[in-house]
């Protein structure tokens, strides 16, 4: 079985939601809907107040080259355009709308599926583009920005992420059970723009055997290799599913296409068939709602903008020893302030969690035992960069690669000392932002 | 055989020690670099903390700038118009007069009077906080309270009670070294009046929205804007700003002032007067 070469972890897996098919979550009475769910410039709001949409509707416009368009995930009445708190932590430009419980679609949206091979390269590209499609495996980069490289750099693989190595998670297992055809056309739609000279994988972790089969019979014949992955976390981020498939590792600073790969969630395949064959815009997600303190876990089809609350209640409430929500995997995801936080174009799953170590969390000093420098993907020295973070020498940290850090979390996990090794990181790099902007200010 | 080794090491170190000496004066000698004798005694004069207020890296590159250039507008903020006076008779010219400044704290939220958020478990850091959510008071414009700044501070003027950063105004220099160690900007650098108003709060949110999160927060209700004699006060972008130089300090506005903890207050300077030369 493949697998990354360096470092990694092995987790408890919870997949409490494996078998659990998806429900489609009926209309809440209210949805927020923020300009902000992709990587890049926030969308530019089109609607205010009190004017009607409609499900499909363009009501944040992307504003510049790295930002996503916002389409309204229901029909009704634009309540409020104002700043509300934001999965990331943080408050962002929202639409609210009041839903009419219609769910009318926009005309020209949602369309019978036509053949897309009739199309051109363009075209499927503008339709990507108007869609807002973003990567949803947590990162939200446009995709449309994505699908088009730089001319001088040749892509040879394209790999479709089915990893889902986080704990918990269930949503993309889920979606390649049930949505297989879609996702294997969608991944030859991405193709299709690389004229089919690039070789096509999908990637899965091997405790996810279904999905592997699932796919296999959806892609018969049409040159798609599936690869089973060992189960090891972070299987499924970009650079170590690269180096796991194809064996080449990108360096620091490098991107994928620097080495001729792209990588694509199965998620945003199916997003990709949907936009290009129906007209169908981001408007919806799988969300997976788990976790030790809910009722009834299970996998969600959520419009975009229900608020956590909302889904706490559909699924049947949390229990009173809840003491963290988190949206993501527990691995890397946020912790939430407030459940009034909605879903967004990257929100993957929405777990409540009783965590027992919260009460007693304290940092004690390092023991040097090695343990994050074994389980990180990266090659890094976790002990050190959060050492030099702590002491504010950033820029030693920079030197000992804190750029090259993805926050995949295996070190935290693994410190028999209870250190936050990946938020003394996310501090360093906090840091040296700041004081850059205020250098260029 | 002791004796050996004795004399043998007390010679060699000795020729040594001998042999550098005669380097080290003849080095001291051919390349002396004949030195001001007033930067030292400026140096003496100045407080030596190279905390960087007056835009040098160390107070000895200010002695140095201030001697070359004997610019009478160079002011040391730290030693205020106490060590202007000093440095003027030092130097036999007339330095300007400083003027004094004092850190403020845009903010009143301790934890009665601002509404808590979600709790914050980690790193405890403003900075650190940030990285996880918009800080643990509902306001995020508000102080953090997990004390960023007081690192920064060489004065020990700064400490945390209540959930809120205190500047102690007796050891305030005025340097300013904590305004960019804070994430929400909630400390400014105001000039020091024997009475001094201002709006104590940050918040950019709508009045509604600053209501609910807070009982000290600026509403941008306007009325202190109507009823200020001298037009001192605007507000912008939600906030209300008073200009300290337009203001004379007589709290017309501090009484027409609706919200729950008034938003506006007053402050007492102790003042430094010029010394008599």
């Amino acid at each position: 079985m493949k697998t990354f070469t360096v470092g990694g972890i092995h987790p408890p897996e919870y997949k409490l939601t494996a078998s659990k098919a998806i429900e489609t979550m009926p209309l809440p009475a209210e949805v927020a809907i923020s300009m902000s769910q992709h990587l890049g410039k926030p969308a530019k709001p089109l609607v205010k107040v009190g004017d009607e949409v409609k499900k499909g509707q363009l009501i944040g416009q992307a504003d510049g080259f790295i930002s996503a368009n916002v389409h309204a995930s229901t029909s009704g009445k634009v309540k409020a355009v104002k700043n509300a708190p934001h999965p990331g932590g943080n408050y962002s430009m929202t639409v609210v709308i009041t839903t009419d419980g219609r769910d009318e679609w926009i005309e020209g949206c949602n369309t019978p599926a036509e053949d897309w091979k009739a199309l051109s390269k363009e075209e499927i590209l503008r339709r990507i583009k108007e869609a807002g499609i973003v990567g949803m495996g947590g990162a939200g980069f446009p995709t449309s920005v994505k699908l088009s490289p730089p001319k001088d750099k040749t892509i040879d693989t394209i790999i479709l992420n089915g990893a889902e190595c986080e704990p918990f998670l269930t949503a993309d297992h889920r979606l390649m059970l049930e949505s297989a055809g879609g996702i294997v056309e969608g991944l030859a739609i991405i193709a299709s723009l690389f004229e089919g000279k690039a070789k096509s994988y999908i990637g899965i972790e091997s405790n996810k055997p279904d999905a592997v089969s699932a796919l296999e019979a959806a892609s018969k014949g049409r040159g798609i290799e599936i690869v089973t992955l060992e189960t090891k976390y972070p299987q499924g981020a970009e650079k170590q599913l690269i180096n796991a498939i194809t064996g080449r590792t990108i360096e620091e600073g490098q991107l994928p296409f620097d080495k001729g790969c792209l990588v694509q969630n199965v998620g945003t395949a199916l997003a990709v068939y949907e936009a290009v064959t129906m007209q169908k815009p981001l408007v919806d997600r799988i969300v997976t709602v788990s976790g030790m303190e809910v009722k009834t876990a299970k996998n969600i089809r959520a419009i975009i903008g229900t608020r956590f609350s909302d889904i706490a209640l559909f699924a049947g409430s949390m229990t009173e020893k809840t003491n963290q929500v988190i949206t993501g995997g527990p691995m890397m995801g946020r912790s939430q302030f407030t459940l009034e936080v909605p879903v967004t174009k990257t929100t993957s799953g929405i777990l409540f969690i009783n965590n027992t170590l919260l009460a007693s969390s304290r940092e004690r000093t390092c023991i040097r035992c090695g343990k994050c420098i074994s389980g990180c993907p990266q090659g890094l020295e976790p002990w050190l960069l959060a050492t030099e973070a702590e002491f504010r020498r950033l820029e030693d940290a920079e030197t000992y690669g804190l750029a090259n850090c993805t926050e995949c979390g295996s070190c935290s996990y693994q410190c028999p000392s209870g250190r936050e090794l990946v938020h003394w990181i996310k501090y360093a790099k906090a840091l040296l932002n700041n004081r850059r902007q205020r250098k260029t200010a | 055989m002791l004796n050996e080794s004795f004399i043998a090491a007390v010679t060699s170190l000795g020729t040594l020690a001998l042999l550098l000496g005669v380097i080290i004066y003849f080095v001291s000698k051919k390349f002396y670099v004949a030195e001001d004798p007033m930067v030292s005694i400026i140096n003496g004069i100045l407080p030596g903390v190279n905390c960087g207020a007056c835009a040098y890296p160390s107070c000895n590159q200010f002695a140095e700038e201030l001697v070359r250039t004997k610019d009478t507008s160079m002011t040391c903020p730290v030693g205020g118009s106490e060590l202007a006076a000093k440095l003027g008779d030092a130097l036999g010219i007339e330095m300007a007069e400083p003027k004094p400044v004092v850190c403020a704290v845009l903010c009143q939220g301790t934890h009665d009077i601002a509404r808590p958020s979600a709790e914050y478990v980690g790193i405890q850091d403003c900075w650190a906080a940030t990285q996880a959510y918009a800080g643990p008071k509902q306001c995020r414009h508000s102080c953090i309270g997990l004390g960023s700044c007081i690192a920064w501070c060489d004065f020990n003027a700064m400490r945390i009670e209540d959930g809120l950063i205190v500047i102690d105004e007796e050891l305030c220099t005025g340097c300013a070294a904590c305004i960019p160690a804070c994430p929400t900007g909630v400390l400014v650098m105001q000039e020091k009046k024997a009475e001094r108003i201002f709006v104590a709060c940050n918040s950019h949110d709508r009045g509604a929205d600053t209501k609910r999160a807070c009982d000290a927060g600026c509403i941008a209700c306007q009325k202190c804007v109507k009823v200020c004699p001298e037009n001192a006060i605007v507000i912008e972008n939600f906030v209300a700003k008073i200009d300290q130089e337009k203001c004379t300090s007589c709290g017309k506005c501090i009484e027409v002032c609706p919200t729950k903890v008034n938003c506006i207050v007053r402050h007492n300077d102790t003042l430094k007067t010029k010394q008599a030369s």
